[in-house]
């Protein structure tokens, strides 16, 4: 009998979630805890898998929609220079408070992408449109642009802030709560939906603008939709838990070796595929040198670098046959 | 008559004229063949035809309406376009790509991806990635792709262009086919003068002007050829075209 993929990941992430809620810098049996492990599990470890499991499948979901619509293999969710204005706008709140207002940054992350997509978008356009080219290279340098801006500020800052800062760069999930879940869980599933709801405007721009219009559609108006939902769903991630890197571009790659590239089975997929990762990455880095803490970006970025290159090898290798 | 009309067309890019009165419509079941000089407006009088472009006078009319005053979906169901360049960055399957086409098109005119496979000699293929077949047997996973519009009317944009001899021979066969067996207007630009042979009527624009315009044999002679590529005296054209 054949197994429906999203069931098969489905059935992979409910194993993922038990083994992330156990390891830990304790151990904890989950059918058994003693009362102190349980306010360990509620209050510290299930934010935390719950975070990695919204901000994996935001970063997942991103980078499959924006690989389709700049039909580029390369494109992740940081390439429109979203992360860059998220983590600029962080820095200045990680810098000007002492912690006590905890919406602050998160809430100057999601101001900084929002605001960045917005002027990125208004420079890819010209008198034809959003062109796929021009935003791509309006992202590219907006984003230096920006991460030049917070080198300088993180170069002229205290030590304290900018150890706070690099972390969230870093994406350390570490202080994660409750606090934010809902707002950001919001923005995931509208991102999420658009991008659904579009389906058929992403798979046809995967194919070229003028083969998109020979489908019935309209090219800009499907691209300025789907990097909003992209827009969303990063500015989501980085709220959350500040920048993770290679879930984006790695996870729709690896979907799609299995399920080809039918953005109806890539987006769900995607996103379980994106969450499981990240939920797996933050488990490793919390468990693997305790006390030490790794920052689940760094893991991602340490097991996802190889896999990729070996993913890239065994496709080349395979369509050389 | 097919659905299409071109009537009195002209389009400039900016201040450069491209397309100067061009009028001609065809006749349903017609393959017709659109040669010029490369930059003598082939592909801009398609992207005119499929309305991807806007004429700045004259009109084109698909089913006696004007081509750009109609919804995409009801355009894409009634007329399919294949451009020139049709790289695939992503590893689409063949049937996903027809399914495509599938969506676009009428609920009475739905054809299986089977069916379509069939008719275009790909059975079999629909789980089969595009990146593992070869060049000609992906223009014919995109020209099943547009069958599946449902549309009577295809334009193709050098559909032959990459592809060697033998591929060239196969695919225009197919489509001569296509003509056939599903009644369809087929309307291509093409510099294969040694196979425009085979089609039912030949149009030559030079400048963005209609300059000729009837069957191949009135068409390809030596000084009509000669005039549309601008040819040098001393060139030797083969018999075998002319």
């Amino acid at each position: 009998m054949k197994r429906h993929p999203l069931f098969v990941m489905l059935g992979s992430m409910v194993l993922v979630l038990l083994i992330s809620l156990s390891l830990g810098q304790q151990a904890i049996n989950l059918f058994s805890p003693d009362p102190l492990q349980m306010k360990i599990l509620f209050e510290l470890r299930m934010p935390r898998v719950v975070v990695a499991l919204l901000m994996g499948a935001s970063l997942g979901v991103a980078g499959a929609v924006l690989q389709g619509v700049f039909r580029n293999p390369l494109a992740d969710p940081y390439i429109l220079g979203t992360s860059s204005g998220a983590a600029l706008a962080a820095a200045f709140g990680l810098l000007a408070s002492d912690g006590s207002a905890f919406w602050l940054v998160p809430s100057l992350a999601f101001a900084g992408a929002v605001l960045t997509s917005g002027v990125v978008v208004a420079l890819g356009r010209d008198a034809w449109g959003v062109r796929a080219e021009r935003l791509l290279l309006a992202g590219v340098g907006i984003g230096f642009f920006l991460s030049a801006i917070l080198m300088l500020v993180m170069s002229l800052a205290q030590a304290d802030g900018v150890k706070r800062a690099l972390l969230w760069m870093a994406g350390d999930l570490a202080g994660a709560d409750w606090s934010l879940v809902p707002l950001a869980a919001i923005l995931m599933v509208v991102g999420f939906l658009l991008a659904i709801c579009r389906r058929r405007g992403l798979n046809a721009l995967a194919l070229g603008d003028e083969v998109a219009f020979g489908l019935g559609l309209e090219p800009g108006r499907e691209r300025i939709i789907l990097v909003l939902a992209a827009s969303l769903l990063t500015a989501a991630s980085v709220a959350l838990g500040g920048i993770v890197g290679f879930v984006g571009l790695m996870v729709p790659h690896g979907v799609r070796a299995f399920v080809g590239a039918d953005a109806r089975r890539v987006l769900p997929l995607s996103a379980v595929g994106g969450g499981m990762l990240l939920c797996l990455a933050d488990t490793v880095g919390r468990s693997i040198l305790p006390p030490i803490e790794i920052p689940a970006g760094v893991v991602t970025a340490l097991i996802g670098a190889p896999c990729f290159l070996f993913m890239l090898r065994r496709s080349s290798a395979g369509s050389m046959k | 008559m097919s659905g299409l009309k071109f009537e009195d067309v002209g389009f400039s890019y900016g201040i450069i004229p491209c397309i100067k009165g061009f009028s001609c419509s065809f006749a349903a079941g017609e393959m017709a063949g659109l040669i010029g000089a490369n930059g003598s407006g082939k592909s801009t009088l398609l992207r005119l035809g499929t309305g991807l472009l806007s004429p700045q006078t004259g009109v084109v009319k698909l089913e006696g309406q004007p081509v750009r005053a109609l919804r995409g979906k009801e355009r894409a169901a009634l007329l399919g376009y294949l451009p020139q360049s049709i790289d695939v960055p992503l590893p689409f399957r063949v049937g996903e790509l027809v399914e495509m086409g599938r969506t676009a098109a009428r609920r009475e005119h739905l054809l299986s991806c089977q069916e379509l496979l069939s008719s275009v000699g790909l059975d079999g293929y629909e789980q089969t990635p595009l990146s593992n077949i070869s060049g000609g047997e992906r223009r014919r996973a995109f020209i099943a792709m547009i069958l599946a519009q449902g549309g009577k009317t295809l334009l193709l944009d050098e559909p032959l262009a990459g592809l060697d001899l033998r591929y060239q021979y196969e695919l225009l066969a197919l489509l001569r086919e296509l003509c056939r067996n599903h009644g369809l207007t087929i309307f291509l630009s093409l510099h294969e003068l040694l196979l425009a042979r085979n089609l039912d009527r030949l149009l030559v624009i030079r400048e963005g002007q209609l300059l000729a315009d009837g069957s191949p044999a009135l068409i390809l002679t030596e000084k009509l050829i000669r005039q549309t590529f601008d040819l040098d005296p001393l060139f030797q054209i083969p018999n075998m075209i002319v």
